[in-house]
């Protein structure tokens, strides 16, 4: 039926796809766009394996159609790391801190946890644990990762203070 | 030898892709015209398929094939107990079996074509409980059967004169439910026929061998025109198996349409695929002696197969006997039956089977301890099986630091300052409590023969492929493999590379199950990587003018023992060994069986595994008297796992086991309401999510495993077994209420609160 | 999901008229965490979904002390959750959004979205309808102005009529004296959604209860305002005994749902307890 066609910057790079209006923003990302570090996993909202950025903000993108993120910018895990695959202090701090095993689940940990620290940069672990209720690990008990997001926000702020100094 | 791999935490492999987000499940995977298939279920427990109508569906634009059990080749297959069709045939045996499937352009054209598949079914009486399954005159589900999978009876010593001598005797009854396996990474399979006939399956298998064996009997083809192949596995914990039938009907439709096919379930759809644990109820009695020794252990083990068997049949001896390895006792005595009925079948899950006795025996000790006025701890100390000992069913414990985990866990709660003290507020009480737990490392169970066969290949370069059928189902056995080999060779880890299993490629092992991989591969890798060590090492002191003997390898260089001093190039050795008159590539085979039996099959004495491991836990817990709710303060797993070859992922076992234990203890249960699952979804089958736990402690015990390559042994699946039972008396001693069916939900708390405190008045003496 | 019309409207007349032509038939989308898991099972099936999101001016929050906060039907939960003013005048409020759900779907879901929807487990309905909160409508026959006690009707339906649009929502200005608080109550810490919403605004002085507002939610079909137990508490001193009596009798005012996630008897318990705690807090008095 309804074939839409979206123009929406995605790691800051502009795409236009045409999509179905029945496609899920995850759907485009992964199936249009071959981005597919965005991961299925209970399609209700509740595991955090689809979440991206929507104008800075974190969502699950198998709760939203992909119109809705017309004329809007999103981040996804493969916009995260530098030029060269370089890590991201965060990525670099889940690889360190056993903040994943089966990894399934952690580039939507990667981004849940992107989008904490900026709102805050320093954290208690009891902060970490609710802002991570949104995501789900059957792996690692989460100490491995509440961990890496410690170690991941004491990077950051290193790195403030270095760029600031 | 250096000892710089081994005990060191070394990141996963593929830990960069994994952050990266540029790892590929097979969900991630196109191939070129791939078709996507879904699957139409049954809503009834039990009925009669009358008559399917797939036309409407089949004359869909972008429908690509539609089959039905009709179609499916007309013979029963299961990995040991053949009982399964491809899709369901004549009649429907639980909500949620497969009843057709569909495949088709994409996602949205297959989930229309289900919508236009008309199923007309005559429902039958369904059978929901496994007790009154095994009742005379009940509606039988796979006929003749009489309901009954399996019946068990062990004993051994003397039980009566057990209970005769003891002083303190304990009955109960304890009801375990389902427990769903949780990976995050739903089954999916990608299939793939070549013109000739000949068939590719991806899939996030535990064991690519199994997973050949079922589809070749499920598609009535041989084993040698399938070829398996691992994909990176989002987690299993003893759910991919593949004994779900996710895999025979992608390859099934891939057969029919003469496309690639990928079967991706959702969550939903997994929920009622999936095998999940197996329910349980167990009716326990044991007799202690002044002492505080165990006397007698007697049980009655009724479990839930559900409608088909799977490798269930084999966890209820578990559940019937393996505990009973955990203590040095001579008198017990179980009978187990295994029911079907009109439920999901029940399946493999980490454990497999052992907790469902756990709970049971740790909940009964705390009990029994108070009854001899001893502290629950010494009980479990006074019992507790050590080093040496050879076990009531003959497992010879090589290693064992069960004391040590006790001790450990018991100090590391603060259990002297918390226990039987009723600490807290009346409406918010505390209290700790205690559990312990055992498992094989590897199990000669499945055949007479319970190896790893590895490959070990060198390049030009020096640097090695390891090819095996272990699988990596995201816990990191892959790296703890390259330690392995790059400790036994000498050279870095980043000069290992292994390969997924690959049924065409690697050689024969049974994947990972029954906590295998680091005893079985691991001392096989040990034995290649010393082969191909000599090999190098020959022709290194050849050209060196050197005894072989005086050489070593260390980083990559041939060195002198004891100088660090680089003589070669390991590139040059190997190099040198090939291109020589009569030199060969450097590609050797090294197999590790180990020394153990295959137990009695009447009698199951025998010793199993080349190792055992243990565990304990101590929790402690906050129970709210007016809500009944029960939060988890604080958490202390001691895991003996002979050696951790990689601390940081034998840290993670234990975490990712123990809050699963948890989710068993305390949230997670399946809900049915006539017959079918009403919360098979993550909204409400709630699993820990990170503010649902406490920050988790562990301590590793390191016993050294004769058996073991470097003193190691299973560390994946042992720490989920004392957990309920710990925090089942850890409620106990905060409010003394004896919660004996999991989970320990805040309403049935609540009751028991209740009841409890209308039995105390009751006892008070009438004024 | 079934295929659907994706229409998206400039205004929110424009979008009123588009659900009036097309008729039951259709539905309206703002943020979507809720309607498309309908959708994606299947339980929803309209052939044209009205997607808000491009209506200009429904995103606004304002507040001044004669007319109170307004807040645009598209400000999401975290919106509120964060915003400076309402977490100073409305602390209740913003708490109350801060715990809804999860992160992502507060960053996602919006205020009119999740009234509108009526589920009943969920938490701004509750605490809004405590604090007094209004909606305005507009419509066919024009916009009118509906108090959240009327707005919900019936499990998963409201009182807006076909075609009729929520574009703001109101809370009158915080009156001097008045304290209130809000309660997520989640059976056990792994669940996602409250077993039992429960709010308490009051005004006291002296220990004297003046007046309350008393709702509670999740274990009634619709949020539910207790009018009994706020007459009982007026002009009354409150002591542990008063608040306790209050708690029970509103547990026994109110029908009550009963499914797996919780039986009746349960769910009134917990009514009881949790309402009782929340006032306690409020009148900082110890139980």
């Amino acid at each position: 039926m309804s074939q839409h066609l979206i123009r929406v910057k995605i790691n800051g790079e502009e795409h236009e796809v045409s999509v179905p209006a029945r496609r899920l923003l995850a759907a485009m990302l992964r199936d249009d766009l071959h981005m597919t570090g965005t991961k299925r996993g209970c399609e209700t909202g509740i595991c955090g394996a689809c979440t991206v950025h929507l104008d800075g903000k974190p969502v699950k993108s198998c709760l939203a159609l992909a119109v809705q993120a017309d004329g809007r910018a999103l981040t996804t895990i493969e916009g995260m790391c530098g030029a060269d695959k370089a890590l991201h202090p965060i990525q670099k701090a889940f690889l360190e801190h056993g903040g994943l095993q089966c990894g399934y689940c952690t580039p939507g940990f990667i981004m849940a946890t992107s989008a904490f620290l900026a709102e805050n940069p320093r954290p208690t672990e009891k902060d970490v644990r609710v802002a991570l209720s949104g995501n789900l690990c059957r792996c690692t008990g989460y100490v491995g990762i509440v961990e890496s997001v410690m170690a991941a926000a004491r990077a950051m702020a290193e790195e403030t203070k270095e760029v600031q100094g | 030898m250096s000892s710089a791999k081994i005990g060191v935490s070394v990141p996963q492999l593929n830990a960069r892709e994994k952050v990266l987000g540029t790892a590929q499940y097979v969900g991630d995977m196109k191939i070129a015209g791939m078709l996507e298939a879904k699957v139409l279920r049954s809503p009834h427990p039990h009925a009669r398929i009358v008559h399917i109508d797939t036309s409407r569906a089949r004359a869909l634009r972008g429908v690509k094939a539609v089959v039905t059990g009709a179609d499916t080749p007309n013979n029963l297959f299961g990995f040991l107990h053949k009982e399964y069709r491809i899709l369901a045939v004549d009649k429907v045996r639980y909500a949620g079996e497969e009843v057709a499937a569909v495949a088709a352009v994409d996602e949205v054209t297959a989930l229309d074509a289900l919508e236009l598949i008309r199923v007309e079914y005559e429902p039958l009486p369904a059978v929901l409980d496994p007790e009154e399954a095994l009742k005379p005159g009940a509606t039988e589900i796979h006929a003749g059967s009489g309901n009954l999978a399996r019946e068990i009876r062990i004993a051994r010593g003397n039980i009566e004169e057990g209970f005769d001598r003891s002083v303190a005797v304990y009955e109960a009854t304890y009801e375990m439910g389902y427990q769903y396996h949780g990976y995050l990474e739903p089954m999916c399979t990608l299939a793939q026929v070549d013109p000739n006939g000949r068939l590719t399956v991806w899939v996030p298998t535990q064991s690519v061998f199994f997973t050949r064996q079922i589809l070749a009997e499920a598609l009535a083809i041989p084993q040698t025109d399938i070829r398996v192949i691992q994909t990176l596995t989002g987690g299993a914990f003893g759910g991919k198996l593949t004994e779900d039938l996710n895999t025979p009907i992608c390859a099934f439709l891939s057969i029919k349409s003469g496309r690639p096919v990928r079967l991706l379930n959702n969550r939903l759809e997994d929920f009622l695929g999936a095998r999940s644990s197996m329910p349980a109820r167990v009716k326990l009695k044991m007799g202690l002696a002044r002492d505080g020794e165990i006397l007698a252990k007697d049980s009655i083990v009724v479990a839930d197969n559900g409608a088909f068997s799977n490798l269930t049949l084999e966890q209820v001896l578990v559940t019937a006997f393996r505990t009973d390895s955990l203590h040095r006792l001579k008198n017990v005595r179980c009978h187990a039956r295994l029911a079907y009925t009109n439920k999901i079948p029940s399946g493999t899950f980490r454990a497999f089977g052992t907790q469902q006795m756990a709970f049971p025996v740790d909940s009964h000790l705390t009990m029994l301890a108070e009854m001899i006025g001893m502290d629950p701890v010494d009980v479990h100390l006074r019992n507790a099986i050590q080093q040496g000992d050879t076990s009531v069913h003959g497992w010879y414990m090589g290693s064992c630091g069960l004391t040590d985990c006790l001790e450990k866990s018991r100090d590391g709660i603060g259990w002297h300052e918390k226990h039987g003290r009723s600490l807290g507020n009346p409406t918010r009480r505390r209290g700790v409590g205690i559990g312990s737990g055992i498992h094989v490392t590897a199990n000669r169970q499945i055949a007479d023969w319970d190896g790893s066969t590895v490959l070990l290949k060198m390049n030009f370069d020096g640097r090695v492929i390891l090819t095996t059928g272990e699988s990596d189902i995201g816990q990191g056995s892959n790296t703890v493999m390259a330690q392995i080999c790059a400790e036994a060779l000498g050279i870095p880890i980043g000069h290992v590379t292994v390969n997924m299993p690959d049924t065409d490629i690697a050689p024969l092992s049974f994947g990972s199950v029954a906590s295998r991989v680091t005893i079985l591969a691991g001392n096989a890798i040990v034995r290649a990587a010393r082969e191909v060590r000599e090999k190098l090492l020959a022709v290194a002191a050849e050209k060196l003018h050197l005894s072989a003997e005086h050489l070593t390898i260390e980083e990559g260089f041939i060195c002198q023992a004891g100088n660090p001093e680089h003589l070669m190039p390991l590139a040059e050795a190997a190099r040198m060994a090939m291109f020589r008159v009569g030199g060969e590539g450097i590609f050797v085979k090294a197999t590790y069986d180990p020394p153990t039996t295959m137990a009695d099959k009447e009698t199951y004495y025998g010793n199993v595994a080349p190792a055992y491991s243990f565990a304990a836990m101590a929790a402690e817990v906050e129970v709210d008297t007016e809500t009944g709710q029960v939060l988890l303060l604080d958490s202390f797993v001691a895991d003996d796992c002979g050696r951790a070859l990689n601390p940081r992922a034998v840290e993670g076992q234990v975490h990712g086991a123990t809050v699963q234990g948890i989710g068993w203890a305390l949230y997670e249960h399946f809900e049915f309401e006539d017959g079918r699952l009403v919360n098979g979804n993550f909204a409400d089958y709630t699993m820990a999510t990170a503010d649902a736990t406490p920050a988790l402690r562990a301590a590793i015990v390191e016993s050294m495993e004769p058996n073991g390559p470097y003193g190691a042994k299973g560390a994946s699946e042992t720490a989920i077994v004392p957990i309920a039972g710990a925090i089942a008396n850890a409620v106990y001693d905060a409010v003394g209420v004896r919660i004996n069916s999991l989970p320990i939900t805040p309403q049935k708390v609540l009751a028991a609160l209740r009841e409890l405190a209308t039995s105390r008045e009751k006892e008070l003496p009438h004024a | 999901m079934r295929d659907f019309e994706f229409l998206r409207p400039a205004t929110a007349a424009e979008a009123s008229r588009m659900l009036e032509d097309i008729g039951e038939e259709s539905r309206l989308l703002a943020g979507g965490t809720a309607l498309l898991l309908a959708l994606r099972q299947r339980l929803l099936t309209p052939t044209h979904v009205v997607y808000l999101g491009g209506v200009a001016g429904l995103h606004r929050i304002e507040f001044d002390e004669r007319n109170g906060l307004r807040i645009g039907a598209l400000v999401t939960v975290a919106e509120i959750a964060e915003h400076p003013l309402i977490k100073a005048r409305y602390p209740m409020m913003a708490a109350m959004a801060g715990q809804v759900a999860n992160p992502q779907v507060r960053s996602m879901a919006t205020l009119g979205g999740n009234l509108c929807y009526g589920d009943p487990a969920t938490d701004p309905p509750i605490c809004l309808m405590a604090m007094g909160a209004w909606v305005l409508t507009i419509g066919p026959d024009g916009g009118r102005e509906i108090k959240l006690e009327d707005f919900f009707v019936d499990y998963y339906e409201s009182a807006l009529r076909p075609a009729e649009i929520v574009v703001e929502i109101r809370v009158p200005a915080p009156m001097s004296g008045v304290t209130g608080m809000y309660t997520r109550f989640v059976k056990t810490r792994a669940e996602h959604r409250p077993l039992v919403g429960a709010a308490v605004v009051a005004r006291a002085v002296g220990g004297e209860c003046l007046e309350s507002w008393i709702t509670v939610g999740a274990s009634t079909l619709i949020p539910t305002r207790l009018h009994r137990a706020e007459q009982f508490m007026k002009g009354k001193a409150v002591t542990p005994h008063l608040l306790l009596e209050m708690a029970e009798m509103a547990a026994g005012d109110v029908s009550v749902v009963s499914d797996f996630r919780g039986d009746e008897a349960y769910r009134r318990d917990m009514i009881r307890v949790v309402l009782a705690r929340t006032a306690a807090t409020v009148f900082s008095v110890s139980l």
